[in-house]
């Protein structure tokens, strides 16, 4: 229990930097936000109101108390650009992230772990030979140039999945629960999450295959051999379950990083993301929308963090205890 | 001391020695050697269509024996670098975007070039002729428009002749839509804007059984606010929504729209008479008094983008059932196209509690988004969400009720995929395409709905040069400047073809005020006008006249 509440301390701590740091990332930044404005009908009183509206024209130590006090009441502010509160605008897009971060990294893990085993399995095999190659050629290509490849054939050639959105046109479905799940939605999912599952199962298909190349060296695999067990029992049910121990803290923290991480993804397929809406802000010093979104994405990362400690010790109690 | 450090040493002497014998060679009885000139361009990541032509630019510049660095900025810190700092930079790549409502002449021959913008206003580059600035302020008086027209030519002339730009381009927008959805003949070419306009969407003609108009934007919305100027792709939406007094026609000239008749009375004062049976969104009539409302709104504190448009006006009266009377400041000839045209009518029973809300508080009418927007527009919306779609039904008891059923905007982030959305019909109307215009036309090519349209944009590209600094504040240097740049070549080399030579802020796309042809591109005549203003070259550098000192530097 007091581990727990150290390392609960030690996350406020990180989250207490992380806001810190993106305060004064923003303001280091070249360029005066109210630069966004600038049009042929703007005059410089204009901007003045401007920069006094968004605070800008207060000292930094100011600004940072003012940003502080907002930050721990969970205010956020409003948008420079859209004059939006920034909640809202996250909270807009974040279950379109969601699904997509939730379905690709649910396919990478599967397809990693159950691949990863098989080829352990089958080392210096032709299977393996072929695999990884293939394996770390997914891995290694860029986001964008294999989301564009599947985008050529499989929607503007074959005509199997639409080309970008998150849904048909002009679709109406009432509730964001029956939109999400609609078939149409499900249909707009796909190309995508399969783009970022072929990027994603690349660290654990190769974390589960040195893992399980460890495992099978041990003598209680040896042992179970001896025993005469079928292999595939031997695989899932006693080389697989321990080697599967540092892959659970994988697939939390690779949760967390995916939520904020998949500019490129949404970008491609033109998929309404949190991704996205950070893109924009920082191209547009966007501060509160930027540092709002920075914040969120840096607060899931940070409770995936702990929640994968807190599992650790549960499938492996000599964590806890250590 | 090694040997080689050490002749490196005596070259040195040598060469601070000859120093003193330079200055008395015949050669420098001109003044002193120009300083390195700093070009400045957004980034080659943030436009590289001016990137390249700021390249090609410096290159013909160095031929004159400048000393020429082109700058790369991302959009925004170009803003800082040149907008707000007026002192310190030398020359500049810039834009003027197209607009409907630049399709009057004012904002264009007014404020660029008037000095009374110079300091802090839109004349960043410094242009200050009180010559120019009575032909300005005749133009905005001048009622009449062939009076009116020949005064707008004069300040074409004057600025062509006192060269404080260097015009280059005239963009094409290129948009595409497919024939198997819009009736071609339905669909209206709108001067200086292009096919992607209001009146397309509202009186274009289906072809087929398709009845939703399915257009694309490649950013996100910002608001849906008929109080806030809030980014292009916004206005298509919010034009559609919410009517105005008169529009800006095809021909590009203001005409009655939600008004039946306007008419001036005397120079300054403005009958207007709404059509009747108007009707907002939610049901409720619009009246005489809806229409002073709107114009108010934008006059306060809570409307700073449009406040500049309505600030020519004096007061308003209700004259009767549906008529308003304005009363102006002063005699203005843009005022139907800058005001009368640009100004939504909002409903007085929606907008005016939220305004008296806001009373007395910092936050203004741009912080409100309305949940479900009412305008009296000839669409209405469904529904919105700014970062994916915004769905429009249109509106059936509208006095010009558009033929189509739905406008449907998405927001399409990656270009590409719209061409591949075009062509399967996910999208059919292109309305924001920014990639290669080739790509464009090669699929047109291919599949025989594809119809595509270049028209020649109101937007303008140039170079601005900072007039408070020498040697740009010397006309005949400038001139010199401007002969040297080869327009044609950048039309081609830099836009691909998609773009036309410009010789004046006004676009051929405005026949009505648009005169002069582009200098044709010579380095010899500008050699000999900069030898006839007395500079010359020495060494391979270009040197100021007599007696100059050269007293910048490079910043």
């Amino acid at each position: 229990m007091r581990s727990v509440a150290i390392r609960f301390g030690q996350m406020l701590l990180v989250l207490w930097a992380v806001a810190t740091l993106l305060f004064f990332l923003f303001r280091l930044m070249p360029g005066d936000p109210t630069a966004a404005y600038i049009d042929t009908t703007f005059t410089a009183e204009q901007q003045e109101a401007l920069k006094k509206q968004f605070g800008l024209d207060r000292s930094l130590p100011e600004q940072y108390a003012l940003y502080f006090g907002n930050v721990l009441r969970g205010e956020f502010g409003t948008s420079f650009r859209s004059k939006r509160p920034v909640f809202e605008m996250i909270f807009e897009v974040l279950p379109n992230t969601l699904a997509l971060t939730a379905l690709s990294i649910t396919i990478a893990y599967i397809f990693g772990v159950l691949v990863g085993a098989w080829l352990a399995w089958k080392r210096g095999s032709i299977a393996e030979a072929v695999g990884i190659p293939i394996v770390l050629t997914l891995r290694a290509a860029p986001e964008f140039w294999l989301g564009m490849v599947l985008l050529a054939i499989f929607a503007f050639g074959l005509g199997w999945f639409p080309s970008g959105g998150a849904n048909s046109a002009g679709a109406d479905y009432g509730s964001t629960l029956a939109r999400m799940t609609s078939a149409d939605f499900l249909h707009h999912l796909i190309l995508p999450s399969m783009t970022l599952a072929l990027y994603l199962q690349g660290l654990p298909l190769l974390l589960m295959r040195s893992n399980m190349l460890d495992v099978l060296q041990e003598d209680y695999v040896m042992m179970a051999r001896m025993k005469g067990l079928p292999e595939w029992r031997i695989l899932l049910m006693h080389a697989a379950r321990n080697a599967l121990l540092p892959v659970v803290t994988a697939f939390a923290l690779g949760l967390g990083a995916s939520v904020g991480g998949n500019v490129v993804v949404e970008t491609v397929f033109s998929w309404p993301g949190l991704g996205r809406v950070l893109v924009d802000a920082v191209a547009s010093s966007d501060y509160p929308l930027a540092q709002g979104a920075f914040m969120f994405i840096a607060l899931i990362l940070i409770v995936m963090n702990f929640v994968a400690d807190l599992l650790y010790s549960v499938l492996d109690p000599r964590v806890a205890h250590g | 001391m090694n040997l080689h450090r050490r002749v490196l040493t005596l070259s040195m002497l040598a060469a601070v020695a000859s120093a003193p014998l330079m200055v008395a060679s015949p050669a420098l009885a001109a003044g002193d050697p120009i300083r390195k000139i700093v070009l400045a361009t957004a980034a080659q990541a943030a436009d590289p269509q001016e990137y390249q032509a700021a390249q090609l630019i410096a290159q013909e510049w160095r031929k004159l024996g400048l000393d020429v660095e082109v700058r790369g900025f991302p959009r925004q810190q170009l803003s800082d670098y040149v907008w707000f700092n007026r002192q310190k930079w030398d020359t500049t790549m810039w834009r003027m975007v197209g607009r409907p409502e630049r399709s009057d002449p004012d904002e264009l021959v007014f404020n660029l070039f008037h000095s009374s913008t110079a300091e802090k206003g839109f004349n960043f580059v410094g242009y200050t002729n009180k010559e120019y600035d009575a032909i300005a302020e005749q133009q905005r008086r001048e009622t009449d428009p062939a009076k009116r027209k020949a005064e707008v030519a004069k300040a074409q002339a004057m600025v062509a002749k006192d060269a404080p730009y260097v015009f280059l381009v005239h963009p094409k927008n290129t948009v595409g839509y497919l024939s198997s959805v819009f009736k071609p003949d339905t669909v209206v070419d709108q001067g200086g804007i292009g096919i992607r306009n209001f009146w397309t969407f509202t009186q274009a003609a289906p072809a087929g059984t398709v009845k939703d108009i399915i257009a694309n934007s490649t950013d996100p919305l910002v608001s849906i606010n008929p109080l806030y100027i809030s980014g292009a792709v916004d206005s298509w939406v919010t034009e559609l929504i919410w009517d105005r007094l008169m529009r800006i026609g095809p021909d590009g000239l203001p005409k009655p729209y939600a008004a039946q008749k306007v008419t001036w009375a005397d120079a300054t004062t403005l009958d207007v008479e709404l059509k009747p049976n108007m009707k907002w969104h939610d049901g409720k009539p619009v009246t005489a008094e809806d229409v002073v409302f709107s114009f108010q709104a934008t006059m306060g504190d809570k409307s700073p983008m449009y406040k500049p448009f309505s600030s020519n006006i004096a007061s308003m009266e209700v004259t009767g059932p549906g008529k308003v009377r304005f009363k102006l400041k002063e005699p203005n000839a843009s005022f139907l196209t800058s005001s009368i045209a640009k100004i939504n009518l909002i409903p007085k029973h929606v907008w005016e509690p939220v305004l008296a809300g806001m009373a007395g508080k910092p936050e203004n009418a741009e912080s409100y988004q309305e949940k479900q927007p009412v305008g009296s527009g000839p669409f209405k919306v469904a529904r919105f969400k700014l970062n994916e779609e915004v769905v429009l039904e249109k509106n059936a008891d509208h006095f010009a009720a558009p033929k189509f059923d739905r406008f449907i905007l998405r927001v399409i982030a990656n270009n590409e995929a719209g061409l591949g959305m075009l062509k399967r019909g996910e999208v059919n109307f292109l309305s924001d395409y920014r990639g290669d215009p080739k790509l464009l036309n090669d699929m047109a090519a291919q599949q025989k709905d594809i119809q595509v349209a270049s028209t020649v944009d109101m937007g303008l590209r140039f170079v601005g040069h900072n007039l408070r600094r020498q040697p740009f504040d010397d006309p005949a240097f400038r001139q010199a400047l401007s002969i040297a740049v080869n327009r044609n070549l950048m039309a081609q080399a830099a836009w691909n073809g998609f773009a036309v030579p410009a010789s004046s802020m006004i676009s051929p796309a405005l026949p009505f005020w648009h005169t002069g042809t582009p200098p044709k591109a010579s380095i010899d005549e500008a050699k000999a006008i900069l030898k006839k203003a007395g500079y010359e070259v020495v060494g391979g550098k270009l040197s100021y006249p007599t007696g100059k000192k050269e007293t910048l530097q490079p910043e």
